[in-house]
């Protein structure tokens, strides 16, 4: 039992250390590093569902299901979430989003979504992209 | 100023530790109420683990049977509770509760146990491996058959309760676990060894699954019963023996589809028949179970304090 203790306390002790930096560090487009640290090649990538009004409602769908809890209903960010309509987010490549997306940001506390499907993490995208548009 | 009415003295009496216990499970059940929903990502599997762990701050609460054909013995059925909950995005911790009732025989609490899933790796690669770290604190009684390892028999499930529940056993068991997606697909791969904390050799086993959504993009609407909401898969696992004698001959194997519906509303229900391969393996298996995801608990729960 005191070996449990002792190894729950180096393992929270540890956790707390890798979480305790959330600065936001952006480069020269102001993306978030995290983010713009995704390979040269995923600037190219294509999102097969760029623009598509169903898709986006289906990225809405999915945003509720699995980012809402952190990054808050209106995607402006919980806590140490990212505020997703700023432009350190919008400005990025939808590539990099989806590499981003694929990957997370583990020490960062950003889940990696590879388990849900490729078609669903680009329904994602495809929504927040809406969430960059001026609104009337 | 209004005169606050004296304690009821049944009331003024009760230990501080109990009235600290009830506060905490007020606060657990309003941070419960007040939690979002959320969907895991996480694959059907009963018994194999895929390299998806917990999202940060989601506690999902699931209960788990299995039914078994025993010979010797009566059949069994053997409920089991597990509280999973992301520490870190690299850290999912879960604590099991486990019991049985054997049909003719009796119903028994058979221990717990506490399990522990790191990710090493920072990055998703082609596979993806997972480190596992349990410790289990159960009698021979436990009949939940998380894992086949060494040469478990079926026949080891046959002593009566009154028996079986009366030999405890403290075991560590690591597991790597090797894990791929591809195109809505994924891989798993468990490699299990086992080991009692008494003077009894390392036994080994395997575990490996796979599965697939029915379908793998999402329709616009919210939907119970639409094709994205259910997966399909399998899973085969079985013992390969100990550091005295790696082998087959003499170990039990299964073979096991699954079925699980994910709803919107963040319950998750699977079913898996399972079927032994060899001699010794357990005839048949029912396996099912329910789970339910609350989004930022630990978050809505750290709000309270």
């Amino acid at each position: 039992m005191r070996f449990a203790l002792i190894l729950g306390f180096l393992l929270a002790s540890v956790a707390a250390a890798f979480g305790a930096t959330h600065r936001w560090e952006t480069d020269s487009r102001g993306v978030l590093l995290v983010i713009a640290e995704a390979p040269v090649k995923t600037h190219s990538w294509k999102n097969p569902y760029e623009g598509q009004p169903d898709a986006a409602l289906a990225g809405e769908k999915l945003f509720r299901q699995h980012c809402a809890e952190c990054h808050g209903d209106d995607a402006t960010g919980l806590g140490h979430a990212a505020n997703l309509r700023a432009p350190s987010v919008q400005n990025a490549t939808p590539g990099e989003l989806a590499w981003f997306l694929r990957n997370g940001n583990l020490p960062r506390g950003m889940p990696p979504w590879a388990g849900i499907p490729e078609q669903r993490r680009w329904q994602i995208i495809t929504y927040l992209k809406t969430l960059g548009r001026p609104t009337h | 100023m209004i005169a606050r009415p004296p304690l009821h003295p049944a009331r003024a009496d009760r230990p501080l530790r109990a009235r600290a216990l009830v506060a905490f499970l007020g606060a657990v059940l309003l941070a419960v109420g007040f939690a979002p929903l959320a969907r895991a990502q996480e694959t059907p599997y009963f018994v194999a683990y895929s390299h998806h762990l917990e999202e940060p701050g989601n506690l999902e609460i699931e209960t788990y049977s299995i039914y078994g054909t025993q010979q010797g013995h009566g059949d069994f059925i053997a409920p089991w509770m597990e509280l999973e909950y992301g520490v870190t995005a690299w850290w999912t911790t879960e604590f099991y509760i486990d019991s049985q009732a054997t049909f003719g025989d009796s119903t028994v609490f058979t221990g717990t146990r506490w399990e522990n899933r790191f990710r090493p790796l920072m990055h998703e690669h082609w596979i993806n491996p997972v480190l596992y770290v349990e410790f289990e604190n159960t009698t021979d009684a436990d009949k939940t058959l998380k894992e086949v390892v060494g040469f478990d028999d079926q026949l080891d499930a046959a002593e009566p309760n009154s028996v079986a529940n009366q030999s405890h056993t403290h075991e560590i068991e690591t597991k790597l676990i090797l894990s791929s997606d591809y195109k809505g697909w994924n891989f798993s791969e468990n490699f299990i060894s086992e080991k009692n904390l008494g003077h009894e050799p390392w036994e080994f086993g395997y575990a490996l699954g796979i599965s697939r959504p029915l379908r793998l993009a999402a329709t616009p609407r919210p939907c119970n019963f639409c094709r994205e909401n259910f997966i399909l898969g399998a899973e085969a696992y079985g013992g390969l023996g100990t550091t005295d004698l790696l082998a087959l001959s003499g170990t039990s194997h299964y073979v096991a589809p699954i079925a699980a519906w994910q709803m919107p509303s963040g319950v998750t229900l699977s079913v898996s028949p399972g079927f032994g391969l060899t001699d010794v393996s357990h005839r048949f298996l029912l396996r099912w179970g329910m789970s339910y995801e609350i989004g930022g608990f630990g978050r809505k729960l750290r709000s309270l304090f």
